[in-house]
């Protein structure tokens, strides 16, 4: 009996090792990146994607619960999210845009046109939607560094005090959206 | 031939000036700091290269930030700790000790005692089975006596 037993060990090892295996065919390596999560907004002062003008500051998001959205128009899977995320927008979720920008660098000289991105991202909004209530323009991507975004999209949920709750990496569909946003949107309107 | 090997010595020379060329510390230490780092941060868009392997956008943004840390004069852990609390311990490839990870460490020795557990109990198993008494004990005498008793005789 004993001896019938210890001759199963070895199987079993094999079923749980399967299993183990198995199951790490459909993790996601790239929801492990959690560094900020719990911790207050980084504090910034950037300047607004329209018009340099304007400076954003982190105390300027505070208040509200928002959505900081990190996009790009060379990026196909944020233009892909604009839609959706503009729905999000007519039902009264707010949406901050952090855009990234990655052609410029000034260690290769890159003539930067802010301009013709400007352009570039008004017209991309005029056709896709527009779900954000302003861009904040982080060239040098200091404040991306800050959120530990490691490329776009990428989509936080902020309180109303400035802490983050959330950090989504990916575009954001309403599978996303009811899995993971919806219970903490309503968590905060309780 | 001689020309050759000017030649060739030259452009030797050469890429070793570029190749050392491209970052400036105030000294060795922190070069050496630099190295380090960039070897054992890991990029969390090619997850699978550290940050000076990568081509990514961001593992050149991490490269810059720690040179920036580095040359502030930061040791090689504040540069570290600085990127686990932005972009987790994901972006180091040294996991720290804590409870989800423990079993790293546990577990190799465990299996290392398990094993050697097995080995003695069956010993003991295996000697315990063996039956020996009074009468075996004679026969073994008698054999060795036998056995004394030719070599003397031959």
């Amino acid at each position: 009996m004993n001896k019938k037993l210890l001759g199963f060990i070895p199987f079993l090892i094999f079923i749980f090792l399967c299993v183990f295996l198995y199951q790490g065919l459909f993790g996601n390596p790239r929801e492990l990146q959690t560094g900020r999560i719990g911790q207050t907004m980084p504090s910034f002062v950037l300047p607004d994607l329209m018009d340099e003008s304007k400076q954003w500051r982190d105390t300027d998001l505070k208040g509200d619960v928002y959505l900081l959205n990190v996009w790009g128009t060379w990026c196909p899977t944020c233009i892909a999210e604009l839609g959706y995320l503009t729905e999000l927008r007519e039902h009264g979720v707010r949406i901050i845009g952090l855009y990234y920008e990655q052609a410029y660098d000034p260690d290769f000289g890159d003539q930067f046109d802010i301009n013709a991105l400007r352009n570039e991202v008004q017209n991309m909004l005029d056709r896709a939607g527009n779900p954000y209530q302003f861009n904040i323009l982080d060239l040098d991507r200091t404040l991306a560094l800050d959120l530990g975004v490691s490329g776009a999209p990428e989509t936080f949920l902020v309180d109303a005090n400035g802490t983050i709750l959330l950090h989504h990496t990916g575009d954001i569909n309403p599978r996303v959206w009811r899995a993971k946003f919806a219970p903490v949107m309503q968590e905060l309107s309780e | 031939m001689r020309i050759l090997t000017l030649l060739f010595l030259s452009i030797l020379s050469f890429s070793a000036y570029s190749a050392q060329d491209e970052y400036e510390f105030a000294n060795a230490e922190r070069a050496a700091t630099f190295k380090a780092l960039t070897q054992e941060l890991r990029c969390p868009k090619c997850q699978n290269q550290n940050i000076a392997d990568s081509d990514a956008i961001v593992a050149k943004d991490l490269r810059d930030k720690v040179l920036m840390l580095v040359n502030e004069g930061k040791s090689k852990q504040e540069v570290i700790d600085y990127m686990i609390d932005r972009y987790g311990y994901f972006v180091h490839y040294q996991p720290p000790v804590t409870p989800a990870t423990i079993v790293l460490w546990v577990l190799p020795v465990l299996i290392v005692i398990i094993g050697f557990g097995f080995i003695v109990f069956r010993q003991k198993k295996a000697s315990k089975k063996q039956k020996w008494n009074a009468q075996d004990e004679e026969k073994l005498a008698q054999l060795i006596k036998q056995y004394q008793r030719q070599e003397h005789n031959s």
